[in-house]
């Protein structure tokens, strides 16, 4: 099987690329909303690296892969919350407190880091599962439950941490909190795990083709096998730009494995098909037994594990937790499920098209810093961007529904 | 192509062709409807009714279609459905299009309020809509929001709607689909009196005795062509189905009985009342259903049928006395734990309550069995794929694959679909409502012979139908509800067409003869 996806892998490169091949005369089915985001994203970071040749810079991205672990996390947990068709406004505040608390048990309290990050992941889930359960139980609307947890989250938050900076850790000491977002994987371990992921992805797309063959099931070998090859030069480029300063950040590693959960989750479990049926329909969902509660509960469960995680890499980064960790990034994790093609009224959204609109809203985010841009024109842009996203997003899936 | 009056049609086809990437929807439709005519279009589902009005309306521009169409002689290209009601044309389509949280006469004036000093002329809108509602009889007020009305009175709020545009031409896809049979003869007397003015329509619906009653022509479509055109005096219904499905159905109610074994399921004095308010809506509902047996449940609009099916599911209704026990357990309260129990339920609204439309045919499936699939919550996809192939074959959805998006196939496909989810629970009671609404004769009769199917498997069927010859036709027994209380119980010879009415109408004061 091996030899085979090798013998095709061969066959593909030799081939010129805009000669048709010869054994499939299928008419190229490219659809410009796929690429969307990508070409974006590859505009928003070329004008970057235009102004400033920085931005290109393996200490750059390093930094952004940093940047962007917070928020992509965040955002994959919001996509859980968003395809059943609700909201969460209470993440930025909610992931400044779990952090803060985490922060307050090791340095106040005296706890050891493994076990305050345990803690405070478990009170998270608790908090998050019984604001899962008040919006479903009390048929309140979340956004209206979630913007109170907003503002509780926060006055809790300050108050945990006595409107003061509560370091990570003590001294110049380190410990499991610290080297979340300081920890970064020697070079040749990077290679290898880089390595593991380009065959594992390899071998997941060919089993996919075979799989549905067997299936009998409309099979596109020649694009999955495309969009494996693209995303492995991708991953390997990516390392060894990264291992050219100091390797594969941690809490990149910490991203990869959310991003898994996730996917698989949403994709291959039942609970991720019920999810997709609640935001789809959710009184047909009731009516075919899917027990719709349970989900949505569950759903607000799995978003305490995101936020404690996405909390812990939030303060980790900034080194302690002050008043303002985690402010307005319920809105920045929106709005790359919103860029990444999520429908806020439920029902429509994947693990590939968050990560991509988290990218964009780093990538937007750490160029204008690298540009020295005032935070108000930072406000602004990003602002402006979301709205194009979204507007560009409307426009094309109307083109593709005419058609 | 001039009619025989000498007159030029007023909205003509032309060898239409409409594809869907690879599908052809229609592939070669030709039609006139001459001044002043009601004309039928009949045809299975997916035979391309809907496809050729969103064609000849303007909802699939002009340049995404091969052919011509013509209206008074002149070729026409819109490019939008404003395009044709400019040129005189409307359309009451399947899918209503009112906004529930507003009043009758606000959606009837939507977009076109009249003003005074600016100020939308609420008074004006009032009158004027209760002027043109009783000028055609239609029996609802002005000031009704439309979230409270039922859904024949929206359907026929749809039609004064497209009334008070003055149309030449109005095109009805279904109308009577969910009116009650004092609805329908209201549709039918508009219909009418506006060919008597001169308005000319195009009537689809899959009600022959409707088709006969109306129409002056019968066009049939099949596979997205035009069969015939058809005089409807010189027709009659078995002509028109043998065109429609291309072989002759001799039997439509292929009941087969099978012998009743043990009891199933059991009520005993229910009385149940809306949620959140004590205004009791089933009265001392009592019944038995067997395996293998067919219950009908029948009664007019409103009597509760399909809060009854509903209340037992577990999604409407708070109850004050009595039970409800499938083999003799307390039946659960919630539609998941009543699946794993044994019962399911098909319910009449299946854009509302039955699929996930943007979702795929697989994916709808197996949503009610998909714990079978997933016994540690991972879905095996080999064995969910086989099993949903099986459906697909033995329910003869047609869908180029179970990846087909549910929302693009035709009614009868997506009432399969819903079946097909139900069955695929293995269920010991099955609870239709309306299980053949609004689709075509071929569907129909599948459906039925499904029905048999399980019967004789010894699945037990309570059956909803509006329809009284498919209730007659396919129950072993029938209950008649009227307003919330059993209007009486029917076996054998006693089962006629004047026993059920009269049962339904039963007045809704005094007692009640207890169920046999």
């Amino acid at each position: 099987m091996t030899t085979q996806l090798a013998k095709e892998a061969t066959v593909s490169m030799t081939q010129d690329a805009n000669k048709p091949k010869g054994n499939a005369p299928k008419p190229a089915k490219v659809n410009l909303r796929d690429f969307s985001m990508l070409i974006a994203l590859v505009l928003i970071s070329a004008v970057f690296a235009v102004m400033d040749p920085a931005f290109l810079s393996s200490r750059n991205l390093s930094q952004l892969a940093i940047e962007l672990s917070a928020t992509a996390v965040l955002s994959l947990g919001m996509l859980l919350i968003i395809v059943p068709g609700h909201i969460d406004l209470s993440v930025g505040s909610g992931l400044g407190l779990v952090g803060g608390l985490a922060a307050v048990l090791i340095t106040g309290k005296g706890l050891s880091a493994p076990l305050a990050l345990i803690v405070s992941a478990l009170v998270s889930v608790c908090i998050y599962a019984g604001m899962g359960a008040i919006i479903v139980k009390e048929k309140i609307p979340s956004f209206i439950i979630t913007l109170g947890g907003l503002l509780v989250f926060k006055g809790v938050h300050w108050l945990v941490i006595n409107n003061s900076t509560i370091p990570v850790v003590t001294g110049g000491d380190q410990n499991v909190y610290s080297i979340l977002t300081t920890y970064y994987l020697p070079p040749a371990l990077g290679y290898v795990l880089a390595a593991v992921i380009v065959a594992a992805l390899g071998f997941a797309a060919f089993n996919n083709v075979k799989k549905r063959k067997a299936r009998k099931l409309e099979a596109d070998s020649e694009g999955a096998f495309l969009s494996w090859f693209l995303s492995a030069q991708l991953l390997v480029l990516f390392v060894i730009v990264l291992n050219q300063y100091r390797g594969l950040p941690l809490s990149l590693i910490v991203l990869g494995a959310t991003a898994f959960v996730i996917h698989v989750l949403s994709q291959h479990f039942r609970f991720g098909r019920y999810l997709y049926a609640i935001g789809g329909n959710e009184e047909a969902a009731l009516v075919s037994g899917v027990p719709t509660d349970k989900v949505v509960v569950l759903a607000y469960a799995v978003m305490g594990v995101i936020v404690a995680v996405s909390g812990f890499l939030q303060t980790a980064f900034a080194g302690a937790s002050t008043t303002t960790t985690g402010a307005l990034m319920e809105l920045d994790a929106i709005a790359a499920c919103v860029i990444g093609g999520t429908s806020l009224k439920g029902g429509r959204g994947t693990v590939v098209g968050v990560l991509f609109g988290a990218l964009i809203m780093c990538v937007l985010l750490n160029g204008m810093t690298l540009l020295a841009l005032s935070p108000e024109m930072k406000f602004i842009a990003r602002g402006v961007v979301l709205a194009l996203a979204v507007w560009m997003d409307v426009r094309l899936s109307r083109s593709t529904a005419r058609a | 192509m001039a009619s025989p009056e000498g007159q030029k049609p007023v909205l003509e086809a032309r060898g239409l062709v409409k594809r869907f990437g690879q599908v052809l929807a229609l592939r070669g439709v030709d039609f006139d409807l001459r001044p002043a005519e009601v004309h039928a279009l009949c045809g299975e589902n997916g035979a391309g009714k809907s496809t050729l009005i969103k064609t000849l309306s303007g909802i699939w521009a002009h340049g995404t279609y091969e052919g011509e169409i013509l209206m008074g002689g002149q070729v026409q290209r819109f490019a939008a459905i404003a395009d044709s009601e400019r040129a005189g044309m409307s359309v009451i389509h399947q899918e209503l299009a009112l906004v529930p949280e507003m009043s009758v006469a606000e959606n009837i004036f939507l977009g076109h309020e009249p003003t005074r000093f600016g100020v939308v002329d609420h008074d004006r809108m009032l009158t004027e809509t209760d002027q043109l509602l009783s000028r055609w009889g239609i029996d609802v007020s002005a000031s009704a929001c439309v979230a409270d009305l039922g859904i024949g009175q929206r359907q026929l709020v749809e039609i004064a709607k497209a009334l008070r545009k003055d149309s030449k031409v109005l095109i009805l896809d279904e109308p009577s689909a969910a009116l009650t049979d004092k609805e329908v003869a209201v549709l039918l007397t508009i219909v009418k009196e506006l060919r008597s003015r001169g308005v000319s329509s195009v009537y689809i619906s899959h009600r022959l005795e409707e088709v006969f009653e109306l129409s002056d022509r019968i066009t049939v479509l099949r596979d997205g062509q035009t069969v015939i055109t058809l005089d409807t005096k010189n027709t009659d219904r078995a002509q028109v189905i043998a065109h429609m499905v291309g072989r002759e159905i001799d039997n439509l109610f292929p009941r087969r009985r099978s012998e009743p074994g043990q009891c199933l399921l059991s009520v005993k004095g229910l009385n149940v009342a809306e949620r959140g308010s004590e205004k009791i809506r089933l009265h001392d509902i009592s019944l038995e259903l067997h395996q293998g047996e067919v219950l009908g449940i029948g009664g007019l609009m409103g009597a509760g049928r399909s809060e009854l099916l509903m209340h037992m599911f577990g999604i409407w209704g708070d109850r004050k006395t009595g039970t409800v026990e499938l083999e003799k357990a307390p039946l659960a309260t919630s539609p998941a734990a009543c699946i794993e129990q044994g019962l399911v339920l098909v319910t009449e609204d299946r854009k509302r309550f039955g699929l996930v439309l943007e979702q795929t045919v697989g994916f709808n499936l197996s949503l009610s069995a998909i714990d079978e699939f997933s016994p540690r919550g991972y879905v095996d996809r080999d064995q969910e794929v086989k099993r949903n192939a099986e459906y697909v074959n033995s329910m003869r959805i047609k869908a180029s694959s179970q990846e087909t998006i549910a929302g693009t196939l035709s009614g009868g496909n997506q009432q399969k679909i819903v079946l097909g989810k139900a069955l695929m629970t293995k269920p010991k009671v099955v609870l239709l409502d309306e299980p053949t609404r609004g689709i075509d004769v071929g569907a129909k009769y599948e459906i039925y012979e499904l029905i048999n199917e399980l019967t004789s498997q010894g699945v037990a069927v309570l059956l909803v139908s509006s329809e009284l010859p498919e209730l007659i036709g396919m129950s072993d027994r029938i209950l008649m509800l009227a307003d919330g209380h059993i209007g009486g119980s029917f076996t054998g010879s006693e089962i006629t067409q004047e026993a059920l009415l009269a049962a339904a109408m039963r007045p809704s004061s005094g007692p009640r003869p207890e169920p046999a």
